[in-house]
């Protein structure tokens, strides 16, 4: 089953990526769809990171204090380097330690 | 090129891990680098899929991370409608956010003087063998190193890498804020469906903000 999953959304990013020169290229987006997009990667990120980090399971909430710890010095470093090997390897080093 | 791949293999290493630590296959995790060839999208399915979520979720998630990519279509397509079927197949194929920014960096500064599809096939390449190789890498590095060192854990690090430098401005600020808020009071929805409610929440507010107050 994982691999028709996977050939399907496969198959749907190559329709996205191939849809404005595929020959039919008159498709017209309408400029608030530019608005939408730019927001997706953030958007999308941002959640998977709160999930992994914290998790409320309706009642209450569960985290871990190094993990939590390990994310604000990764946020910092991001913030100095912008470097993802340098925010990567600091961010698992502090979990480490903790 | 070389700062682009700086980003990509420590990402593709992490992709190898995750795979294997969700319980997918060596083969599954290698092959899905290069059916899906789109890294957060292929994380959110493997991350989704380990928790038993329904497929539609699955495939909206992967749609909805890769619909930029609909934006760098139209953006190069002018550059390219000369070329042939193959050609665009190719390029499309290859298409990336880091093959889409060199090409075109390169076009604003060459213009079309010089042609850019070489350019594409080139950058767009090296980028694919780097995804593949370093997802390779970490699929091995997944079934040998042992669990406690949280390598699960640089999955939301790789992300955090990529979104902070983003956040540039109050409607990005406030985007990333309203998603993670949803994303941690949602978890109780069915189906694993906070992840797209929350992506949703995230952009509308985003977009909202921006449509109130124009980025400057």
């Amino acid at each position: 089953m994982i691999w028709l999953v996977m050939v399907l959304t496969g198959l749907i990013n190559f329709i996205f990526r191939i849809s404005m020169f595929s020959g039919f290229r008159n498709i017209h987006l309408p400029p608030s769809f530019h608005r939408y997009v730019s927001y997706v990667p953030i958007s999308v990120l941002s959640a998977i990171i709160a999930s992994s980090l914290v998790t409320h399971n309706g009642h209450e909430m569960s985290y871990d204090v190094g993990k939590l710890v390990a994310a604000f010095i990764a946020v910092a470093c991001a913030l100095l380097t912008k470097s993802v090997s340098v925010t990567l390897i600091v961010g698992l080093i502090t979990v480490w330690i903790i | 090129m070389l700062p682009l791949l700086l980003g990509v293999v420590p990402f593709g290493l992490v992709f190898g891990v995750l795979g294997i630590s969700s319980g997918l296959t060596e083969t599954e995790t290698i092959l899905m680098s290069s059916i899906v060839f789109a890294g957060a999208s292929q994380v959110v399915f493997v991350q989704l899929w380990a928790a038993g979520s329904a497929y539609f979720v699955i495939g909206s998630s992967v749609a909805l991370i890769n619909l930029r990519h609909v934006l760098y279509s139209a953006s190069v397509a002018e550059y390219l409608k000369k070329l042939s079927f193959k050609w665009r197949i190719i390029l499309g194929y290859l298409l990336t956010d880091e093959s889409f920014a060199v090409s075109i960096k390169r076009l604003s500064t060459h213009g079309e003087s010089r042609p850019v599809h070489f350019f594409m096939l080139g950058s767009g390449l090296t980028l694919w063998l780097a995804w593949q190789i370093s997802t390779i890498a970490g699929v091995i590095a997944g079934s040998t190193i042992p669990e406690n060192w949280e390598l699960a854990f640089a999955i939301p690090l790789t992300f955090i890498a990529i979104v902070v430098p983003l956040l540039k401005n109050t409607p990005t600020i406030i985007c990333a804020l309203t998603s993670c808020l949803i994303a941690i009071f949602g978890q109780s929805l069915p189906w694993n469906t906070w992840i797209i409610v929350a992506a949703l929440g995230g952009i509308l507010a985003g977009a909202s903000i921006e449509k109130w107050k124009p980025r400057k």
